[in-house]
């Protein structure tokens, strides 16, 4: 046996031993048992949405509202409760900036450089879950707790919004 | 020239893209997105290439929103492609776009959404009076004439009589009117285009025509103009309806009894076919229960 130090290999998001958990991108409801690798990806619950997957601690509840954002930080998907969190309609949001919706809230952090970064190595499928301070873009005065994650396919990040109570 | 079109009904568009008609239709409210034609009987057809399209982008997309976005993006390329072929002056390249284009659309959709968007951004472009817009024109106005010669023969006992008040073949409305005359053709209708400045002989000209309505188009003449030709049409017709095509500001609907139609060449022509049909203003044509037709919406003119 060679005793030298060596590089090891950790574990990335394909590698998780956990499931990722599967959710609509519109109702953020479970998949029904015949939603899961069909060859459709529509959900059957509210045929508005997409189904996702996203490891156990990034994916939403029902009750959480969520945004999905590609590599090039562009909004590919909205659920029914964050458009009316931020008072916006997937259809408008969709292809815009993430910084039109949300910018960063954290007073610990110097500028948006973190958030954005998060944002891209989540979409890359590599990152790990990150818990952030958000504020919508054009108002003060209100925070969300949020955690960003990655989810796919294709490859995304998952921003999950919170009211900080969790 | 819409034969290789293929067209889906909302049970085979709905199995194509593996979900239930419901969410075809509640993807319609939603997104406007497929967009169907509508059957003589009103019911729902879709083109094949547009519900491709779609199904294709949902296997790549995070949600309906981006994978509807992404194939419109790519039925929307035939645009650029025409665009970039008028601007380049290659006659071969802009016929060849028109025919990708009518490989996933109906002429009506390939005219109102490929061909007049086009030619359109060429006027925004460089002007309306400019020499690419007038090649531009020529060109859109051929090939609206190659598509009428190629329409069946007239099939309905309707006859529409279209008094053409646009300047000439440059002006901006004259496309559209084409385009509204040989929706009409296709749809079956006899189309008789006068200039709205020739009276003379007019009676027996329509004598022989028996137009059912009356539509007077561009915004190019006067209103004194328009109210002689009219007057000489009733006079030889008898109180035809009558309805207002791309008067622009000329068109008062306080003024006028006229009905005014949409800008929309496509829903112009589907007004008209109301008026000829005998339907009442704002009364949709018959529709079953799962594939009713939206009210219409066009203006209510009052009686002055």
């Amino acid at each position: 046996m060679i005793d030298r130090p060596r590089l090891v290999a950790l574990p990335g998001y394909a590698d998780r031993p956990r499931p990722d958990v599967h959710f609509c991108g519109h109702c953020g409801r479970p998949p029904l048992e015949s939603d899961i690798q069909p060859s459709s990806r529509v959900c059957t619950r509210c045929g508005l949405g997409l189904i996702v997957a996203a490891p156990p601690d990034g994916a939403p509840t029902p009750a959480d509202p969520f945004l999905l954002v590609d590599g090039q930080l562009a909004v590919c998907g909205v659920s029914r409760l964050a458009e009316e969190l931020l008072m916006t309609k997937e259809t408008d949001a969709v292809n815009g900036h993430i910084g039109d919706l949300l910018v960063p809230a954290d007073v610990e952090i110097a500028g948006s450089d973190s958030l954005i970064n998060q944002i891209i190595h989540a979409a890359r499928g590599s990152g790990e879950t990150h818990h952030v301070v958000l504020r919508p873009a054009r108002e003060f005065g209100i925070r969300f707790w949020a955690r960003i994650s990655p989810c796919g396919p294709p490859k995304a990040a998952l921003i999950v919004l919170a009211d900080g109570r969790e | 020239m819409d034969a290789g079109v293929r067209t889906l009904k909302t049970s085979e568009a709905a199995s194509v893209l593996n979900v239930s008609p419901n969410t075809l239709r509640a993807w319609e409210r939603r997104f406007g997105y497929p967009k169907p034609q509508r059957t003589a009987g009103k019911h729902r057809l879709y083109t094949h290439g547009e519900v491709a399209a779609l199904r294709d982008a949902l296997q790549e997309g995070l949600s309906i929103s981006s994978a509807i976005s992404r194939a419109r993006e790519s039925l929307s390329s035939d645009t650029s492609t025409l665009v970039g072929a008028l601007q380049a002056f290659e006659l071969d390249r802009a016929d060849a776009a028109m025919e990708a284009a009518l490989a996933l659309r109906s002429v009506e959709r390939s005219v109102q959404e490929v061909l007049l968007p086009s030619i359109n951004e060429i006027g925004e472009r460089h002007g309306f009076d400019s020499a690419p817009w007038a090649f531009a024109a020529r060109w859109a106005t051929d090939w609206l004439q190659r598509a009428q010669r190629m329409a069946p023969p007239p099939s309905r006992p309707a006859a529409i009589l279209v008094g053409d008040a646009t300047r000439d073949d440059l002006d901006p409305d004259a496309l559209s009117l084409k385009a509204l005359q040989l929706f009409a053709v296709r749809s079956g209708a006899r189309v008789l285009v006068l200039p709205i400045t020739g009276v003379a002989g007019l009676t027996e000209v329509l004598g022989a025509f028996a137009p059912q309505v009356v539509v007077i188009a561009g915004a190019h003449a006067s209103d004194d103009d328009v109210a002689r030709w009219a007057y000489r049409v009733r006079s030889a017709s008898g109180a035809l309806p009558m309805a207002l095509y791309r008067r622009g500001g000329r068109a008062d609907a306080a003024r006028t009894t006229a009905r005014i139609l949409p800008d929309s060449a496509g829903e112009a022509h589907r007004v008209v076919l109301e008026v000829l049909d005998g339907r009442p203003r704002g009364v949709a044509a018959p529709a079953d229960d799962h594939d009713m037709e939206q009210p219409d919406n066009s203006r209510q003119v009052r009686a002055s």
